[in-house]
């Protein structure tokens, strides 16, 4: 195969990859950062390092995970980079507020931003399990932590959304 | 049947494991007999259910950034191009090469370039961990990092100054360094990436190779006059796979 039929066929697994996974790493990088501005930047740098390392992917089957563990660690640069502070959810960016103000859904509405009021800790095994359908056990080895703490996260996540939401009914 | 571990199960238990995961579809037995546990479930499977439909948000249209001209299909030339960058590791362009050669010289028909270019990057990434320390990591980190169910390890393989769960080929990797005589060396445990041959790792710096253990393998690299062949047969005593 010669050198541009190589790199044909390398853009068109490139881009058969993100066209699949390109939604779940948008809105990952959206619940990490909590701002649709910075999720678009992570992503565009995620794409980027996806691409320049796009032959050490061997095993297509793993290709979410990870093009997911890239968004990561794309996230983690950009705070490290940015050493944002924490987000009042009253005191919004409008890029920020982008992320909450989705659909005309009082109820929808106040899950968001009791998601988004989450800390990261809580925030994102959730993401990973609901949206993503992780097994507490990929959670587990995508952030680096046993089992357990990640059921323990879990579990203390949805019953403070449930309080959340359960403050706003009142 | 119901198992004696879900007979078991009390009230505690259960609304735990079902707030943590609500597909749970175990304490069947328990749910049977407890009205205030089956209101729980069914409270939290509604919850998860908005949970789902709120973290659905829109997502923007996909724009792919300016890409790259990558040089012709081939990693190596990107390779040379990111370790000719002054870090100390200073890796010359001969390390991939030699990989290859040393995987040709054994005379095997399938070559892992890719492997060790991997492996060599992902050192260079994470270079920081790479110094000198006698501040061991704790047991507990240890055993975040190297999660039973992937391998166990003890500690015979020397003092570890370094554990991290990193990504090498979309594959969850232990990362560890330890402190050899001549300076750190770098371990990654590699339970998925079978390889049929040794890959040695010489550069100018550093002396290192890919092992093949079992289904799986183990990276050890260390700096040019490190000795290895006690770290490696210590290493691999110290591991075994779980899977």
């Amino acid at each position: 195969m010669n050198s541009s039929s190589t790199a044909l066929e390398r853009r068109r697994r490139f881009d058969e990859l993100v066209g699949v996974f390109h939604q779940d790493m948008y809105r990952y990088a959206a619940w990490l950062s909590r701002d649709r501005s910075v999720a678009e930047d992570v992503v565009q740098e995620a794409l980027l390092r996806a691409w320049k390392s796009l032959d050490a992917l061997r095993d297509i089957g793993a290709a979410k995970h990870w093009l997911l563990t890239i968004v990561r660690r794309e996230n983690a640069r950009y705070f490290e980079r940015r050493r944002l502070e924490t987000v009042d959810v009253h005191n919004l960016t409008p890029s920020q507020e982008a992320l909450l103000a989705e659909t005309p859904d009082d109820n929808l509405d106040n899950m968001r931003e009791a998601i988004y009021e989450l800390s990261d800790d809580y925030r994102e095994p959730l993401v990973l399990q609901v949206l993503m359908g992780y097994s507490t056990g990929e959670i587990a080895g995508l952030m680096g932590l046993k089992q357990g703490a990640v059921l323990t996260r879990l579990h203390r996540a949805r019953l403070k959304l449930r309080d959340s939401m359960q403050d706003d009914v009142v | 049947m119901a198992t004696k571990d879900e007979l078991l199960m009390n009230c505690e238990e259960y609304k735990q494991a079902i707030a943590a995961e609500p597909s749970f579809d175990g304490g069947a037995a328990h749910l049977l007999q407890c009205s205030s546990c089956k209101a729980f479930r069914a409270e939290m499977q509604a919850l998860d259910q908005e949970i789902g439909k709120a973290l659905q948000i829109s997502v923007p249209k996909l724009q792919i950034p300016d890409l790259p001209e990558l040089e012709s299909g081939n990693v190596l030339t990107m390779a040379r191009r990111r370790y000719s960058t002054p870090v100390w590791f200073a890796m010359a362009a001969s390390v991939l090469l030699a990989a290859v050669i040393g995987i040709r010289m054994l005379g095997t028909s399938v070559s892992y370039p890719s492997l060790a270019e991997d492996v060599l990057a992902h050192v260079d990434h994470e270079q920081y961990s790479f110094r000198v320390t006698d501040k061991p990591v704790s047991d507990s980190r240890l055993a975040r990092v190297v999660p039973a169910d992937v391998a166990q390890m003890n500690h015979t393989a020397g003092l570890i100054t370094y554990a991290q769960s990193c990504v090498i080929n979309g594959h969850n990797v232990p990362h560890l360094v330890i402190q050899g005589r001549r300076g750190p060396v770098t371990i990654l445990l590699m339970p998925d990436e079978e390889i049929s041959a040794a890959i040695p790792l010489n550069g100018e710096n550093i002396n290192g190779v890919i092992l093949p253990v079992g289904a799986g393998s183990i990276a050890i690299i260390g700096v040019r006059d490190e000795r290895l062949e006690e770290i490696e047969k210590s290493v691999v005593n110290s591991v075994m796979w779980s899977t």
